[in-house]
């Protein structure tokens, strides 16, 4: 498959917990993820407006997210509400945060790669409940990472989503995944059914996932991986 | 001075692990701040003769004088913590707090290395020391990343210990050498965790805020 413009998963639901916020990249391009204390999840552009530091090093304060450098509030539509050393300033509605398309689906976090499109957008997967096991990072370029995958899978993603089914271990695991960057690849890997043992299905796949981490990486160039910020 | 003293460099993430625990376990101690960068003060002759690695922390203690960060940890552990939580007596809480402070002291001294390169103009291959760190981290988030599926949110047993002390500088402060903390969610979820440590203390480069 080709990665076009649409949905991809950028995190594992269940590792955003309200109040939290972070960085993350689609196509090497900077996210901040952050999630309201009422549990909307957010997808930025990754920059304050003010001096461009990364809003996802900022903290979280109820429905709004603060800049660490210098305090600036947004609230949850990217407009900034509030700026602590001009308090009384009726903020300008030109200081404004880019933001994206946010769905959450198979407990993950997934976000509209097309920054500018914002309706006709609804995310085409079928809510369905999952167990999460974990979001894994491999030193590898996201084609090839898709190439090795979709040998040894079905591809889950009824509408050309990155999605693929496996085999871990005799789990069905559903792996949503995430072109990071050019040499960079996550993979949030969740189980499809629910176990009774859950805790060691989540521990026996989450070996798994080391393992096939190692071995993707090990047929990945090694320039790639000394490239990988 | 037969009162605890540090001597201290206040950027050093070494020298950061021993004010947390003394923060966190509420120890009164004095405080004696070298000039590290750019004076080498740690490597003077007076120095020298307290640690001949030429390197901080170092706690004094009347006649007694003890260098290294873990090895400091674990003294004040057990000569401070009446609970016996940071340094656990349980056999096997004990080995494998010992293994996790080894690991601080070993593979995950790149990322000190790194950060020094980056700021205090220390000689250092610099590719090396970040790809070691990196693996370093790896290493954590995969562990923490396991640890979570029985809901246990420290490295070792069910509160903190040493290990968490030892463990936390390095990747708190790894932006200081370029590494972001995108791709390990299980340690920014432990990371969280160490800041809610009754006593909590920051040092520049981390902030309070999360």
């Amino acid at each position: 498959m080709s990665f076009g413009a649409g949905w991809y998963p950028v995190a594992l639901s269940n590792g955003l917990a309200p109040g939290r916020s972070s960085g993350t990249r689609l196509f090497d391009q900077e996210l901040c993820l952050w999630r309201d204390t009422e549990g909307n999840a957010q997808a930025w552009e990754d920059r304050c407006p003010h001096r461009g530091m990364r809003l996802s090093f900022g903290f979280v304060r109820g429905s709004r997210i603060a800049c660490l450098y210098h305090g600036w509030q947004y609230d949850s539509q990217g407009q900034c509400r509030h700026i602590p050393a001009h308090p009384d300033l009726d903020v300008p509605a030109t200081i404004r945060v880019a933001s994206y398309a946010c769905a959450e689906r198979l407990g993950m976090v997934w976000v509209h790669s097309n920054r500018e499109t914002r309706t006709g957008t609804d995310i085409p997967i079928a809510p369905r409940e999952v167990v999460p096991v974990r979001s894994l990072y491999v030193d590898c370029a996201p084609a090839m990472v898709m190439q090795r995958l979709a040998a040894q899978s079905q591809n889950a993603g009824s509408n050309g989503e990155p999605l693929l089914s496996l085999d871990a271990e005799g789990e069905n695991v559903i792996a949503g995944v995430q072109p990071y960057g050019k040499a960079k690849t996550a993979l949030h890997i969740v189980l499809a059914d629910h176990p009774l043992a859950r805790r060691d299905a989540q521990r026996a796949v989450a070996v798994w996932a080391e393992e096939l981490r190692r071995r993707l990486e090990e047929e990945a160039p090694t320039a790639a991986i000394e490239a990988a910020p | 001075m037969t009162e605890l003293t540090l001597h201290n460099y206040e950027l050093d993430d070494q020298c950061y692990k021993v004010r947390l625990l003394l923060a966190a376990l509420g120890v009164p101690y004095v405080k004696v701040d070298l000039d590290v960068h750019p004076g080498n003060e740690q490597r003077s002759a007076r120095y020298l003769k307290l640690n001949p690695r030429g390197t901080l922390p170092i706690i004094t203690e009347g006649a007694f004088v003890l260098h290294g960060a873990e090895a400091i940890l674990a003294y004040l552990a057990r000569r401070y913590d009446g609970t016996r939580a940071w340094l656990p007596d349980d056999p096997a809480a004990f080995g494998l707090a010992m293994q996790w402070l080894a690991f601080a002291g070993g593979d995950l001294q790149a990322a000190s290395l790194a950060r020094a390169h980056a700021l205090l103009e220390v000689a250092a291959d610099e590719q090396e020391a970040i790809r070691a760190a990196r693996r370093a981290f790896r290493i954590m988030d995969d562990h923490m990343t396991k640890r979570e599926f029985d809901d246990a949110r420290w490295f070792v047993g069910a509160t903190p210990t040493i290990a968490d002390i030892a463990l936390f500088p390095a990747i708190a402060l790894s932006r200081d050498f370029g590494i972001d903390h995108d791709e390990y969610p299980a340690l920014r979820r432990w990371m969280a965790q160490v800041r809610t440590m009754p006593g909590f203390i920051t040092m520049p480069g981390i902030p309070s805020f999360h």
